[in-house]
């Protein structure tokens, strides 16, 4: 398959579909998600492996400027992870997280960014199987939207 | 009469007749600012000093002469009384006159600490829209065909600008036909809505003065115990004098207001108007010409960040970004903060319409969380720490 995708009014982005795979960048959380993806990666749960995972202390060290580097180096999508609430280890982190999120979402929306590009799962220590899924089930859907409008010509 | 308090309608003037005859509609704002630095109620106050009818800057002065000068409305002038304002590290006590805008960014700062409230007092001045001085320059020349530099005074009527000059002629032309060819107010004025500075410790304006006083009198109405303060001040100091605002006045400023309000949703409407296909290019279009100088960050009035802030710590040339990461960072923290002031817009050398995109993103989330930055004592949401504190 050799469609172009093209932005509707110009033909800037034109990412050929074909040898594309999507990128994605995962942030995950110490405590919880991080681990969750050590238990899921031993029970040798089978997983797409197009996520990039960056381990940080807690789901709200991750900053809008975070996001947004990631997806104008060429993610197609970022996957943020952390404790379920009330289980944050540092109190309420990831309430904090919920917040900062809303507002990017609703900026992404703005700028026209579809809605799977940018997802918050809160995945515990133990959930090494709801990681796999995730992992996968968001792999497939970003793989449907094809590549990032973010995403230049070069970056492979 | 009666003390004055809060919640009090009136008109008011000064008792100085030149004072009176000079002030954009009475002088009254001139005569409480004088008897409160005569009485000692503050150190200092900022007003204008004219360079000419397009342009003058604002100083602190203790003069009282200073004061009586400054007498005057200014509707060419875009001052940018907060960010003047927070220079001052709040050393002294301060009294300034503030268009809608600049109290919504202070009222900001003082959530953010660099500003102290109790160090200021403000009179707001009721404000339809500015202009700005170069563009007026140019449609005095070319559609009212007047010199500049022969324009003595200007004044807004009944929704026309009249332009005298030394001769003593007035020229008119109604400010909707300038605005189709956009020479009039600047684009943020005219879907700005606040018209009426509610925000300030007084509200003064010139609608709903009527009958004889029209022209001579001030419409104000007193919105904290400080503006009632300093207003009784400036009448037992004899500086000024009030009588009761007439209802049918107040009724008149209310449909003024209306009508004003009314008008701003229209031009909201057609300015963010949905955009047609890709929503991404668009904006990289626009932002395209930015070299990056930081000066919307300077001037911004809600941004307390100062020089180590992450949109400048973060942004570096070479990364060669499609759309700038300075950009990104400032349009997220300005989504619930922008107050639409256009101090951005005006500064811009590369002439981005940056207030325009900086409210494409603030409007949805400002609506959705009923937060008007500026008019709302609420901690700014994105500050909050639980996402139910946003409902
Ligand atoms: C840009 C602008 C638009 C206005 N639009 C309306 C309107 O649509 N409807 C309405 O009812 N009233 C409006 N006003 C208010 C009105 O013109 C008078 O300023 C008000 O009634 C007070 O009159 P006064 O004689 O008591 O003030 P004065 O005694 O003349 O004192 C005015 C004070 O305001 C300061 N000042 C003047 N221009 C500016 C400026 N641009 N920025 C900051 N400070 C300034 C002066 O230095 C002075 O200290 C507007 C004022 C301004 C400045
Ligand atoms: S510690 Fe896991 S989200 Fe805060």
């Amino acid at each position: 398959m050799t469609a172009e995708i093209e932005c509707e009014q110009n033909k800037r982005v034109s990412v050929s579909r074909e040898g594309w795979t999507p990128k994605i960048v995962m942030f995950c959380c110490n405590w919880c998600s991080y681990a969750g993806a050590d238990g899921a990666g031993v029970a040798r749960l089978q997983q797409e492996t197009n996520v990039r995972v960056i381990r940080v202390m807690c789901s709200s060290r991750v900053d809008a400027v975070h996001i947004y580097t990631a997806f104008l180096e060429g993610a197609d999508g970022v996957l943020i992870t952390g404790c379920h609430l009330g289980d944050c280890h540092y109190v309420n982190g990831n309430e904090k997280t919920l917040v900062k999120y809303k507002f990017i979402k609703s900026m992404l929306d703005e700028m026209g960014i579809e809605d799977e590009r940018l997802q918050l799962q809160w995945i515990s220590a133990s959930e090494g199987q709801q990681y796999a899924a995730f992992v996968n089930e968001m792999t497939e859907k970003i793989r449907k939207l094809g590549p990032s409008p973010f995403r230049k010509p070069e970056v492979i | 009469m009666t003390k004055v308090k809060v919640g009090d309608r009136l008109i008011g003037w000064s008792t100085n007749e030149e004072v009176r005859s000079n002030g954009g509609s009475g002088g009254l704002v001139t005569a409480v600012f004088a008897a409160a630095l005569e009485k000692g109620l503050v150190d200092n106050v900022v007003v204008l000093e004219k360079a000419n009818q397009f342009e003058a800057v604002p100083i602190i002065t203790d003069s009282v002469e200073d004061v009586f000068n400054s007498a005057g409305s200014m509707h060419m002038l875009i001052s940018n009384q907060t960010k003047y304002l927070q220079q001052f590290k709040n050393e002294a006590s301060i009294a300034l006159a503030v268009k809608p805008c600049d109290m919504r960014g202070i009222r900001e700062q003082q959530k953010r600490n660099t500003i102290d409230s109790d160090k200021i007092f403000t009179v707001g001045l009721n404000c339809g829209g500015t202009m700005a001085p170069f563009k007026i320059r140019e449609v005095v020349e070319s559609v009212y065909e007047v010199d500049p530099d022969q324009v003595k005074g200007e004044e807004i009527e009944k929704g026309k600008l009249i332009i005298e000059t030394f001769d003593g002629e007035h020229h008119s032309h109604s400010i909707d036909d300038l605005e189709v060819d956009d020479h009039g107010r600047r684009e943020n004025c005219r879907y700005c809505t606040v018209k009426i500075a509610t925000n300030s410790d007084l509200a003064c304006g010139n609608w709903g003065v009527i009958g004889e006083l029209s022209g001579r009198g001030t419409y104000v109405e007193v919105m904290t115990e400080k503006g009632a303060e300093f207003l009784q001040n400036a009448i037992d100091m004899k500086f000024a004098e009030v009588v009761e605002a007439p209802e049918k006045g107040t009724e008149i400023r209310g449909k003024v207001n209306g009508v004003m309000l009314k008008m701003a949703a229209n031009t909201h409407k057609e300015v963010f108007k949905p955009i047609e296909g890709d929503k991404l290019e668009d904006l990289r279009k626009e932002l395209e010409n930015c070299i990056h100088c930081g000066a919307c960050k300077e001037v911004c009035p809600v941004c307390a960040c100062g020089v180590d802030a992450k949109c400048n710590k973060y942004y570096d040339p070479t990364d060669d970004y499609d759309i700038s990461l300075y950009h990104l960072i400032r349009f997220l923290h300005l989504s619930d903060s922008c107050i639409g002031c256009g101090q951005c817009t005006d500064v811009c050398p590369a002439d981005i319409p940056l207030t325009r995109l900086y409210r494409r993103f603030a409007n949805p989330v400002q609506e959705e969380l009923d937060y008007m930055p500026g008019m709302d004592d609420r901690t700014p949401p994105f500050f909050l720490t639980k996402l139910e504190e946003l409902e």
